[in-house]
């Protein structure tokens, strides 16, 4: 096991420095100039040459190269383009409210539509089934604009169910209030193609030759699908939530825009928008770092769970 | 012996399944069969594929797919006078695992792969008999010594892919007797696994219906088979029964003409004739009704003698032939496993080389190897003095058009989406066969006459044919290069009895014709013994006898050899 | 076990005419009624596109032919509106106050706001526009036309209007025409890398293989958005072909996984390992005997794709990094309705999600209809 880790550590590497290489190329190369963005369009060009110096642009290409690379290791990215806070700083604080989303979210929503796949399962190809697919496939065509703007309107500003918007410092405060309607919003969006994933996972296991045999051995239909065939589907479940965990950190911006919500997608945005590149590639490294590493816990896990597996 | 006022343990009337079909329409399965079976007897259910033996079986248990499926509301399946089809879900749950216990064809995906094989065993005890915990663990190891896995304290605690075929299967008896139940059904259970290893599963299944008084219903294909184990026969063609009754009676005196077809079409140890007889020799389809051709003494059964002399001449050698694999171990480790370890033997112009073994014995990766479809790690194969396997690509296609192969299933070495036409013109196009697609398509159409099949085929698509008819189009395919060897790789396992005897009449046929020599490689000894003039027997890689057929089946003389062919199923054995 | 009993069934039935797999795919499709009305709505969503990019609808959706915020038909004219007409063109009249002491003041105003609504000009403050005599020349020169348009703005539209009085049906068609042009578009690119490539992976292995995954590996570690969100800033330029550029060089991810694990199962079928045996060379095996074994995933992936990509294109269009100012877009519809639903003027947030809607289920339908078509499964 320990050198399946090993290797799968050493493997990462290359993707890494592809990674890497990819961000510098879009940021340092294809990008503009960033000392016209940062000076504005009234500079005049001591002040542009001025700012190059401290950017570090007006070094040659490899040199920069090593430049990005040392702040990777070192975890200094520099400071923000545009507040001038440290970008390391900046991640740090926008983590906490983004995992006051995503934590519960995550829970609920693998919850949720493992009870509903498994109720939906158990009565495959009825006409309760078709139309709870149906409802699915149009639930995911609605845009999720479209949910945030109708849910905001209507259960915060009309019906004030909700706040419309904001976050405090208080954590619990966060998680009572102000997290709660952005969290629907997003369980809402997220159960339909979940379920729809998690009910192929189920109706694959179903269909399998195990389960013959333990209907043959007089095994009740409910302990089927909720010992057997669950502890099977749940392979293919987990490994799935622990790959989609990272994305779910950027997916979240929409929300986080519309809510106010001081978190790492809204940042993301932000600095998109005030082309801050420094943000914007720390972001992107730590991510795609985190999302290697969320893989290989989820195949540890995979292989946890399924004793058919070898790791090589 | 039988006690005729005695009530049948499980008694089926007329039963009626239907399943629906692509475009909706209810096809009937199983046409409306009645049968019995005693207490304390084991009753063999025979027929291939499609008959509808399989379906019979999961019915009695109540498997059959709900909404796919449909027993008509005549039917009745009594057990212990109880009509099991009457009953609530709840009862037929009570009953099945533990009055009335199943086992399956394939045991590795029969068991479910993420829990311990105890936990399963013990799943059975909890729900039928209320056992506890550490009491049902007590019971799982006695039920794991009684199938006669080794170490019953280790491999409790293992998962099925940690345990081979053989014991997987155990286990799955052993679940299944668990609870003692008085009918055991097993459908096709010895089907996927080893020769040896069916003997003993075979064994051992008698002794516990014998221990444990059980009534068994054994689903198989093979009848050798069934006179080994079985007190009666039930013979089942297309969901009708065509015979049944005591197995000597059915296997020495048989009545219905599929019957008698059935039981001349297979191979037999101790006669070879010119051709096998085959189901078309017994019976035609007249008016709707099968009729009786010829009896079996109006066929001629004139002997066919194989072997080789010695002075034949050799068309290839093979010497110390090697295949390694290899697979990661550790961080820097490689593990290496040799599936071929140093194979030399010859081949004889116009005569056939059978090389049997059991899985894992490396005969087919021998077949793969000569064609280049995998690179030899080493040793030398040589075709008119020539090593094929030292060719460069460009080389070799010269001699590619020499040596072809016809693989095992007929399922997947037709690409499904190409025409039988397409099929055929592309060997003749790579390798410049005729001058134009006009008389590629002459030749073509030839060959499918060669092998018995329409000219319409020409157009179809391979879906639309069965099994056997894919074999003879993969064999029409290689005929198009007109090649010197052929090598059959477990050409007809996976063919139904009377199609595998087409197929093998096929062979023989364009042998005589042609000249052309063969590399039969098979697991099942009868056929080998049939069609082979050499037969060469190999085991983990080793060749471990070469000798004439005749002289290897009846003096044997390596020991595992000897171990193979008293595996055998030999039919009848008098009790 | 069951699928041998309906292949020996079908054998023994008499099959009339070559069926190969696009034909009985059609067969199942078209005896499919879901497939068949999803089919028809997406048809009719093509034809309002090439309609919309000819030009021969929807290709005035920018003037300003309505009131602002004027409300469906279907609703009725606005009371308001009228008053929100006049408001845009000149200031209210005053009130009337007999006892206020400013009465007279207030009589010269309204007397002036008289004038100015009789001669049509805007006054603000009691100034007047310095340009109206010019422009009043020019009117007139232009025959009388350019002020009068001001004054055929209608009071409701089909579906509304906008705040710049642009009819919404009409920005809602070439909307469509963006999002699904991107979608395609951006679809069929993503497939044809990702089955190209995934073919090579799949196929050769070894290091070709390894080089390819790489590239995957650095792909998929970065989230698809936030490439994409990436990409665009970096771009800095809008317009069409970059959405689809930039779409379709992020999304060829999934299709080269599922491809390269087809490629990789076919490899080594008996068929691919029996065209080698008769001499059939490496790229003829890869293209013209797996490819066509595979073509259908490919199909079914540009129909997940397109979905796919008009919903983010959509997303980035809202964001504003997606289509440019001029050019109308769902997404920019439904950035405007954001601020709209607070007026309580929901009409382009219900034309843009509805049109969305129904497009998507449609075609999500249909693909999962086309999916079961080319590939049965018995349930």
């Amino acid at each position: 096991m320990l050198a399946y880790v090993v290797r799968r550590l050493w493997q990462m590497i290359p993707t890494m420095l592809g990674v890497i290489l990819l961000i510098f190329f879009l940021f340092n190369w294809v990008g503009g100039d960033p000392a016209y963005i940062l000076a504005g369009k009234m500079s005049n060009p001591e002040q542009i040459e001025n700012i190059r110096k401290q950017l570090g642009v007006d070094q040659p290409y490899y040199v920069q190269l090593w430049i990005f690379i040392k702040q990777i290791l070192t975890f200094d990215y520099g400071v923000s383009w545009s507040t001038g806070e440290s970008v390391s700083q900046i991640i740090l604080t926008r983590l906490g409210p983004s995992l006051t989303l995503l934590i519960p979210l995550t829970i609920l929503q693998t919850v949720i539509s493992i009870i509903l796949a498994l109720a939906v399962a158990s009565v495959r190809g009825s006409l309760t089934d078709r139309m709870v697919m149906m409802l699915c496939t149009i639930g995911m065509s609605i845009s999720i604009l479209v949910y945030i703007i109708v849910f905001q309107y209507v259960l915060a500003y009309q019906l004030s169910w909700f706040p419309v918007q904001g976050w405090s410092d208080n954590f619990s405060e966060n998680l009572t209030q102000y997290a709660l309607l952005p969290i629907l919003i997003m369980l809402v969006v997220s159960i339909a193609p979940t379920l729809r994933l998690y009910r192929s996972f189920v109706l694959d296991e179903i269909n399998q030759d195990y389960v013959r045999t333990a209907r043959a051995k007089g095994v009740g239909e409910s302990r089927v699908l909720g010992v057997h065939v669950l502890r099977n589907a749940s392979i293919p479940i987990v490994t799935e939530v622990m790959a989609s965990l990272p994305a779910l950190l950027i997916g979240a911006f929409l929300i986080e825009r519309f809510f106010g919500i001081p978190g790492i997608g809204r940042e993301i945005i932000i600095a998109v928008e005030r082309s801050d590149f420094p943000v914007i590639k720390a972001i992107t490294v730590y991510i795609a770092a985190m999302t290697m590493i969320f893989n290989l816990i989820a195949d540890l896990i995979y292989k946890l769970l399924d004793p058919r597996v070898q790791l090589k | 012996m039988q006690y005729q006022n005695e009530l049948p343990l499980l008694q089926v009337e007329n039963l009626q399944v239907s399943f629906k079909g692509e475009n909706k329409q209810w096809i009937e399965t199983v046409k409306g069969i009645s049968f019995s079976i005693p207490k304390n007897k084991t009753v063999a259910l025979v027929g291939e594929s499609g008959s509808g033996k399989s379906v019979t079986s999961l019915a009695v248990m109540g498997l059959l797919p709900k909404g796919q499926s449909q027993i008509a509301a005549q039917s009745k399946i009594k057990f212990e006078g109880k009509d099991l089809l009457h009953l609530s879900a709840g009862e037929i749950r009570k009953i099945c695992g533990k009055e009335i216990a199943m086992i399956f064809q394939e045991p590795m995906s029969s068991l479910n792969p993420v829990f311990t094989v105890g936990d399963q065993i013990a799943e059975v005890l909890r729900i039928h008999l209320d056992m506890g915990r550490k009491e049902a663990r007590v019971r799982v190891l006695e039920l794991l010594r009684e199938v006669g896995i080794p170490a019953p304290e280790t491999k409790i605690d293992a998962y099925p892919s940690q345990l081979s075929g053989g014991q997987q299967q155990r286990v799955m008896i052993a679940m299944a007797i668990a609870c003692e139940p008085k009918l055991l059904i097993a459908d096709e259970p010895t089907t996927a696994l080893d020769v040896t290893i069916q003997k003993q599963i075979i064994d051992l299944l008698e002794s516990l219906r014998q221990r444990h008084q059980m009534s068994m219903l054994f689903i198989t294909h093979d009848l050798a088979l069934v006179g080994e184990i079985a007190d009666e026969v039930i013979v089942m063609r297309h969901g009708e029964i065509r015979e049944c009754g005591p197995v000597e009676q059915v296997l020495e005196r048989p009545q219905d003409v599929y019957t008698k077809a059935l039981l001349h079409c297979r191979p037999q140890l101790a006669s070879r004739p010119y051709r096998l007889p085959v189901t078309s020799d017994f019976m035609k389809q007249e008016n709707g009704q099968w009729v009786e051709v010829s009896q079996l003494s109006d066929l001629n059964l004139k002997q066919r003698s194989r072997g080789l002399k010695g002075d034949e001449q050799i068309i290839l050698e093979v010497k110390d032939l090697k295949k390694s694999f290899y697979s990661r171990k550790g961080l820097w480790g490689r593990d290496e496993f040799q599936a071929v370890k140093g194979v030399s033997f010859q081949l004889a112009k116009g005569k056939t080389l059978g090389l049997v073994g059991e899985s894992g014995s490396g005969k087919t990766t021998i077949g793969l190897l000569l064609m280049r479809l995998h690179e030899a790690t080493g040793g030398q194969a040589l075709i008119g003095g020539k090593d094929i396997l030292a060719m460069s690509e460009k080389e070799f296609c010269q001699y590619q058009r020499k040596i072809q192969i016809i693989f095992q299933n007929p399922y997947a070495s037709l690409n499904p989406r190409f025409t039988i036409g397409q099929i055929l013109l592309e060997p003749m196009r790579i390798h410049g066969i005729g001058q134009n697609d006009a008389e590629r398509k002459k030749i073509a159409l030839e060959l499918l006459e060669r092998v018995s099949l329409p000219a319409q085929a020409y157009d179809r698509y391979p879906h639309e044919f069965s099994g056997g008819q894919r074999q003879r189009i993969a064999i029409a395919r290689c005929l198009t290069l007109k090649p010197e060897i052929l090598i059959c790789d477990e050409s007809v396992s996976a063919l139904d009895v009377s199609v595998q005897a087409q197929v093998l009449n096929l062979l023989q046929d364009l042998q005589d014709e042609f000249g052309l020599s063969y590399i039969f490689i098979s697991h099942d000894l009868s056929v080998v013994k049939y069609i082979s003039d050499q037969v060469m027997v190999m085991n983990h890689g080793e060749l471990v006898e070469i000798a004439n057929s005749d002289e290897l089946y009846l003096h044997p003389q390596h020991e595992y050899t000897k171990k193979l062919l008293n595996a055998i199923p030999q039919g009848i054995v008098h009790h | 076990m069951l699928s041998t009993i309906f292949k020996s069934k079908a054998s023994s039935d008499e099959s009339t005419a070559a069926t190969g797999l696009w034909q009985l795919a059609l067969k199942r499709l078209k005896s499919d009624r879901i497939a068949v009305v999803s089919f028809i709505v997406v048809l009719f969503y093509f034809i309002l596109l090439a309609l919309s990019m000819t030009g021969v609808i929807a290709s005035n959706w920018n003037k300003e032919v309505a009131v602002s915020y004027a409300p469906p038909t279907f609703l009725g004219a606005d009371v308001d509106s009228s008053h929100v007409r006049e408001a845009a063109k000149s200031t209210e009249s005053l009130p009337e106050n007999p006892v206020d002491p400013l009465k007279d003041v207030i009589q010269q105003l309204n007397a002036e706001i008289q004038s100015e609504q009789q001669s049509g000009y805007i006054d603000d403050y009691g100034m007047v526009d310095p340009l109206a005599e010019d422009m009043k020349k020019i009117n007139q020169q232009l025959g009388g036309n350019l002020l009068e348009q001001k004054q055929e703005l209608k009071s409701t539209l089909p579906f509304g209007a906008d705040k710049w009085g642009q009819d919404i049906l009409l920005k809602t068609i070439k909307g469509a025409e963006t999002s699904i042009l991107v979608g395609l578009l951006s679809a069929v690119l993503a497939v044809v890398i990702g089955t190209f490539l995934g073919a090579i992976a799949g196929y050769f292995g070894g290091w070709v293989d390894d080089v390819l995954n790489w590239f995957y590996n650095i792909f998929t570690s970065i989230p698809y958005l936030l490439l994409v969100l990436a990409i665009a800033a970096v771009l800095q330029q809008k317009g069409i072909l970059s959405i689809v550029l930039i779409l379709g060089l992020t999304g060829w991810t999934g299709v080269f996984r599922l491809i390269r694990a087809e490629y990789m199962k076919h490899k080594s079928r008996e068929y691919v390992l029996a065209a080698k045996a008769i001499g059939v060379s490496h790229l003829r095996r890869m293209f013209v005997h797996i490819f066509p074994n595979v073509s259908h995933i490919a199909l079914v992936q540009i129909s997940i794709l397109v979905v796919s990509f008009i919903k983010s294109e959509v997303i980035l269009s809202f964001l504003g990094f997606g289509v440019p100012v001029g050019v109308v877009s769902w997404g920019s519809m439904l950035n405007e309705a954001q601020s709209e639903l607070i007026l309580g003027k929901w009409w382009q947030l219900a034309a843009a999600s509805i049109a969305m809607a129904v497009l998507v289920t449609a075609f999500s339908m249909f693909t999962d209809a086309l999916r079961d078509a080319l590939d049965p499964k018995l349930k």
